[in-house]
């Protein structure tokens, strides 16, 4: 398997051959470079003498005196201004073309007889021409304006607009031609027609001719610039030399003669005017040629104005889906997936697709012929990392996604905020290019010096079809979706404030305005909100029994934010139940987990209830999988470890056991969160062992004791923090 | 602060390996790496966290919740967590986390059944 290899060696040869600097130009001009102010001739070209009648010596020699005064007076003012400069060598006409390159002055000689002529009449019509392409409304209409106005001006046989795809590869999108020959239009060239260096040559240097492929080259004397040593910089002249490979090209396409315009879209090649010429030697006037360029160099300006045809195709329809969507979001902004995946019009509807996706919230909805699930992450990631929004070719850019190219060969994504993101996918569609020749054919032919590039030998049209890759996405889809994906990110914005707004409302019932007056019980209650989280997932409860006995309750529910809130209040509002109708805490724990197992499955909490018979001083208690209370007496506190199981929402039945202890005299109770102990400087053994000491020597009132724990442990304000003291009085 | 969750291999069974702070932070990265072994792994899997630093409640509550859904599944676990390692023994003695997490206190308590059958192929 060497042959691609050597594919490669022959393209980058190519791609080496220095064509700025040939060393060498076409035999309908003369070549002079001059030093100046002498005007000392320092480079001729070897044709001077049988041209020009001499060579060598200054430029004055050649010329008039009267023409020797206007050169100089040219050469002081802008050179692209003055050319060509028309003067009278030996008494036939002349057209002197000067640019400066590398400290030289480059003067080139075009004799005017022999050049094709459009005459006056042409030049006077400019205006009407300019005003044709500046009306036409589409880029398929400037085009043909172009390619018609072209070859009227120039004679060419054949006027094509060629225009580069994002690979480089070239479409005749427009063309005119002698009514006899074989239409090129609609016909592929790959990228190779025209190597990298020449299309760099065309970025800077507008307008490339070859009025004869069967020329002989006129080799400069000397080929290097006696100023830098090196070879004469020719990427500024209107007679360079062209690449060998170039001319046996042309000749196996049949042209005899070719001239090109570049066509210039905000300072990238974006296609060329390319003419050719059958019937012989064809070499218009350079004031003709001139007029070419400033009819290519008008139409560039022209084409960021000119959107294709196709281009537009359902913009208006797609316009109205946007705010139709948009208004959904609007009207719903608590259920964004639901209002665009599941309403009359849904994300799938915005533009033709296949299928789309829809990730909000870190949840992943298909609509549509999509890839599976979990194979629409890793492809949209992989294309964002990329920096690519739109791709009518994903296996090109993805390749682990070339299986994936039935569903998605185009995918269109856009970020909504955070991993959030809106997708949509178009399926396969099996293309036909028909390529000017096959493109594939072997291109290098074997020499001495190794492999070179052969230029293909056939151009008879050869049909291919295109695999994975889709319809491709217009421009204003991809604002579109862009549009939508925008106004989703503000409508989150705006919830994610209302969140936080009413989850603080609601955490606000679940803590108790004012704690219920029970004779006999001295009962106090801290509650501070977490700094990174308006509510946190703690709650506390007292509840009378009718017994005459207090429930105390103190949980946390795992999670944050408004939903953890809400499965709070559930859970505060079924233990309330739980605990008026069981026979004891344990009771209604078990209840709890029943509660949850059937209502809220996947939620878990942890809870503590202490059941208080404020006459005899006896605690009920029992915990699931909260941490142990502090049972604080006159000899110090102890954590009472005994009456405790698994947490909530873990095992489907669990049987929760209570143990039983007696407040005496001055002894408190003191039930907590972990947010109070867990993140203790020295760790959790370390805050357990703090709270214990400061209870243990603390105040009796409920109120001053809550206050000195907490100004004693001083938690971190990265949780939220739960206090409830109790004592009798 | 250091949180890494490894993949390693305790007892012959494919193991996460929990380095450094389990909270509210990092949890949700040993829940992530748990539900992928769980899938790969049918056969069993062990939470190694003996070189863990520290663990809060979150830390224990994600333990609760991969032991469910390893239950569920139907996919043996174990979490490892030697008694020496005093910072996380603590916490779950106080949240009663044995009741609910599979928890062996050295490597040599899980049963070797795939360490056997590797040997035997």
């Amino acid at each position: 398997m060497t042959a691609p290899r050597v594919d490669e060696d022959a393209l980058l040869r190519c791609a080496d051959e220095p064509i700025a600097i040939p060393g060498a130009v076409q035999p309908h001009g003369v070549l002079l470079a001059a030093t100046e102010p002498d005007l000392a001739v320092v480079v001729s070209s070897a044709n001077a003498g049988a041209v020009l009648g001499r060579s060598g010596g200054t430029l004055d020699d050649y010329l008039t005196a009267d023409d020797a005064a206007r050169l100089r007076e040219a050469l002081a003012g802008d050179l692209a201004e003055v050319n060509p400069l028309r003067v009278t060598v030996a008494g036939a006409e002349v057209d002197l073309v000067l640019h400066r390159v590398d400290g030289l002055l480059i003067t080139e000689w075009e004799l005017v007889a022999g050049a094709e002529q459009a005459g006056a009449a042409w030049h006077r019509r400019l205006p009407t021409v300019l005003q044709r392409l500046s009306a036409s409304a589409t880029l398929e209409e400037l085009s043909e304006v172009l390619a018609r106005d072209v070859r009227t001006l120039t004679g060419f046989d054949r006027v094509m607009i060629y225009r580069f795809d994002d690979a480089w590869n070239g479409e005749v999108i427009a063309e005119d031609r002698r009514e006899d020959l074989e239409p090129f239009l609609g016909l592929h060239y790959p990228a190779s027609d025209i190597p990298a260096q020449a299309r760099a040559l065309y970025t800077s240097n507008w307008m490339r001719i070859i009025p004869d492929a069967g020329y002989q080259r006129v080799p400069l004397d000397p080929p290097i610039n006696p100023l830098t040593g090196r070879p004469l910089e020719l990427s500024g002249s209107i007679l360079r030399s062209v690449s060998p490979v170039h001319l046996e090209y042309l000749a196996n396409m049949g042209v005899v003669s070719s001239m090109s315009v570049s066509l210039i879209d905000r300072g990238k090649l974006w296609g060329l005017i390319s003419c050719h010429h059958y019937a012989g030697p064809h070499r218009p006037s350079y004031p003709d040629r001139q007029a070419a360029e400033f009819l290519g160099r008008t139409a560039s300006l022209l084409l960021p104005t000119l959107a294709a045809s196709g281009e537009t195709d359902g913009l208006v329809e797609v316009a109205r889906r946007t705010a139709e969507l948009t208004a959904a979001v609007g009207r719903t902004p608590r259920a964004l997936a639901t209002a665009l995946t599941e309403e009359d019009v849904t994300v799938l509807d915005l533009l033709p697709a296949g299928g789309a996706a829809v990730r909000l919230d870190g949840q992943l909805r298909l609509l549509g012929t999509t890839p599976p699930a979990e194979r629409v992450l890793p492809l949209v990631r992989a294309l964002l990392d990329a920096g690519i929004d739109a791709t009518d070719a994903a296996s090109t850019l993805v390749p682990d996604a070339a299986d994936l190219a039935e569903s998605a060969s185009g995918v269109l994504v856009v970020p909504v905020g955070g991993e959030d993101f809106l997708a949509w996918f178009r399926p396969e569609t099996l293309r036909e290019v028909t390529w000017g020749g096959n493109p594939y054919q072997s291109k290098t032919a074997q020499t001495d010096d190794g492999p070179r590039l052969s230029p293909r030998r056939s151009f008879d049209a050869w049909s291919e079809t295109v695999r994975e890759t889709s319809r491709p996405w217009h421009e204003h889809e991809v604002a579109a979706a862009r549009t939508l994906a925008g106004h989703l990110a503000a409508a989150t914005l705006n919830r994610a404030s209302e969140d936080n707004r009413l989850a603080g409302a609601l955490q606000r019932t679940l803590l108790l305005e004012e704690l219920p007056k029970v004779p006999g019980v001295a009962l106090a209650a801290r509650y501070r909100a977490s700094a990174d989280d308006v509510v946190g997932g703690d709650w506390y409860d007292l509840v009378p029994l009718p017994s005459g006995r207090l429930s105390i309750v103190l949980g946390d529910v795992a999670g944050h934010g408004l939903a953890a809130a809400a499965v709070t209040a559930q859970l505060r509002h079924a233990l309330r139940a739980h605990l008026l109708r069981a026979a004891g805490p344990a009771a209604a724990l078990d209840g709890l987990n029943e509660v949850i197992g059937a209502l809220l499955p996947g939620e878990m909490a942890t809870v503590v209830v202490a059941e208080l018979d404020p006459d005899s001083g006896e605690v009920v208690l029992a915990s699931a999988g909260h941490l142990p209370v502090l049972h604080a007496g006159s000899v110090g506190a102890e954590y009472v470890m005994d009456g405790r199981g698994p947490a909530l929402g873990i095992l489907d039945a669990p049987s929760y056991t209570e143990t039983r202890l007696t407040l005496a005299g001055d002894d408190r109770l003191l039930l907590f969160s972990d947010g109070l102990v867990e993140r203790a400087a020295a760790g959790l053994a370390a805050g357990l062992d703090a709270l214990r000491e400061a209870v243990g020597t603390g105040p009796t009132a409920p109120e001053q004791l809550l206050d000195a724990v907490l100004g004693a442990l001083n938690p971190p304000s990265t949780d939220d923090v739960t206090l409830l003291g109790i004592a009798r009085t | 602060m250091l949180f890494d969750v490894g993949r390693s291999t305790v007892a012959g069974r494919a193991a996460l390996t929990v380095r450094g702070e389990l909270d509210l932070a990092t949890a949700p990265q040993l829940a992530d790496a748990a539900a992928a072994l769980m899938q790969s792994s049918p056969e069993g899997f062990v939470i190694d966290l003996s070189p863990t630093k520290f663990l809060d409640s979150s830390g224990a509550r994600t333990l609760m919740v991969i032991a469910r859904d390893a239950r569920a599944a139907g996919v043996p676990l174990h979490v490892l967590v030697p008694r020496t390692n005093r910072p996380v023994r603590l916490p779950i003695d106080l949240l009663d986390l044995g009741t609910a997490v599979p928890l062996v206190a050295a490597a040599s308590e899980i049963g070797s059944s795939v360490a056997h059958k590797d040997a035997g192929t």
